[in-house]
């Protein structure tokens, strides 16, 4: 049994009460979800907010999933909407306990890459995830994202531009410019180091 | 020195399906434009550092499995059978408890079946005598088990001492001779080296003999002179 197989049969019996399955099919996605948030948002609680989110929103909506797109590819569309939704509601946050305090606060300050990016609440030691969740914690959510699609899920321009409602061109776009920018972090990490 | 084509040509570069002629393109301007080869040294630099990531373990959460119990719970026959019967186990734990504490006894006869609470005398004197002979039975049983093991120990320690001192003895044999070929070569040595000193003695013995037997020729060279 090929593993979209294995996934529809898990969903089936899921759908039919089966905690097992329900479980099972958790267990098959959790840890890229969670690596996927960790990369996003820059920290573990954040993270795992964003894998139970994930989680829920598939809970609720696995009666609709029809089976025309993989599982795979569902359950992170799921996790890029409540992901942009998630920043979106960090950024409102942010700028609402700011008000009055710093009238003119940089824009890329607000986002979950700069002033709320946490490193130190990362979970183990891994210091190579920790370099590169600073590197991207220097870019805007939206260049993150198209990183994130596009080598870390290894999406094609088309798809990306398909989940993000823009044209294939603004992907390669602001892929291209989220390369320049890690390439500047990059060499700025090296200089330091 | 910048180049005006970098910004195109990479973002072309980085291109899902790159078209032969577009590749074939970027690779012969690559290959005279330091500035876009070493722009796009650094991207896929930038870009591989990423590739690094190790995927970390998930932290302990209970994956939905309440929520997905209690919005599955099936209103059946067979889960709320079984549901009213939950209170058979912690029911029979209480009897048995009972049973226990209030000492009953139940004794059938042709007569039919008695019950009775607490002990009489005649069973407690038995049960006392069970319990002495039971205690002492288990008291050799007890030393028998302790002098076996003292034994299997005392074994035990003799032949770790004797190993240990085969050993000792053997790696004291094995120092004795080592130190024995150091004092040898010490020997052999020292032998070599007064045989060195001693030539040089004879050596320089010579010499001073060769230099007087010259100036005695000269004294009486000077001599014969005058």
């Amino acid at each position: 049994m090929s593993l979209i197989d294995e996934d529809e049969a898990l969903i089936a019996a899921a759908l039919n009460g089966s905690a097992y399955a329900w479980e099972k099919l958790v267990k098959r996605y959790e840890s890229k979800i969670y690596n996927h948030g960790l990369r996003l948002m820059g920290n573990s609680t954040d993270a795992m907010d964003l894998m139970q989110e994930v989680f829920l929103g598939v809970y609720r909506n696995l009666h609709r999933f029809r089976g025309d797109a993989k599982f795979s590819s569902w359950i992170f569309r799921i996790a890029y909407n409540k992901a942009v939704d998630l920043s979106r509601r960090k950024r409102l946050l942010s700028s609402h306990t700011r008000v009055g305090e710093q009238e003119e606060t940089d824009v890329l300050e607000l986002l979950p890459g700069a002033s709320s990016f946490e490193p130190e609440k990362m979970v183990g030691d891994q210091e190579q995830n920790q370099q590169i969740i600073a590197m991207l914690g220097k870019l805007p959510i939206e260049q993150r994202l198209i990183v994130e699609l596009k080598l870390f899920q290894a999406k094609t321009f088309q798809e990306i531009a398909d989940l993000q409602d823009i044209s294939e061109n603004t992907a390669k776009t602001r892929f291209y410019a989220a390369l320049k920018k890690l390439k500047v972090v990059s060499e700025e990490n090296h200089v330091l180091s | 020195m910048s180049c005006p084509k970098t910004e195109h040509l990479l973002q072309e570069y980085f291109t899902d399906d790159l078209a032969p002629l577009i590749k074939e393109e970027i690779e012969n301007h690559l290959n005279f434009c330091d500035h876009c080869r070493e722009e796009l040294e650094g991207l896929i630099l930038a870009q591989s550092s990423l590739n690094q990531w190790q995927d970390q373990r998930v932290p302990h959460w209970d994956r939905g499995r309440e929520l997905f119990r209690r919005e599955h719970r099936v209103p059946g026959s067979r889960i709320s059978f079984w549901n009213k019967l939950q209170w058979v186990p912690s029911a029979v734990s209480f009897a048995m408890l009972a049973i226990l504490l209030l000492n009953v006894n139940i004794v059938s006869s042709d007569s039919g079946v008695s019950i009775s609470f607490g002990v009489n005398e005649s069973d407690s004197v038995l049960l006392e005598s069970r319990l002495f002979a039971f205690e002492q039975q288990q008291e050799i049983a007890i030393n028998e088990l302790v002098q076996r093991i003292e034994d299997r120990q005392d074994s035990n320690n003799i032949e770790l001492l004797q190993a240990v001192m085969d050993q000792t003895q053997q790696t004291t044999a094995e120092n004795l001779d080592l130190i024995y070929a150091f004092f040898e070569q010490q020997r052999l040595q020292d032998l070599e080296d007064m045989r060195v000193g001693y030539q040089e003695l004879v050596d320089s013995d010579y010499a001073t003999i060769r230099s007087l037997q010259q100036i005695a020729q000269f004294v009486s060279y000077q001599g014969d002179i005058r």
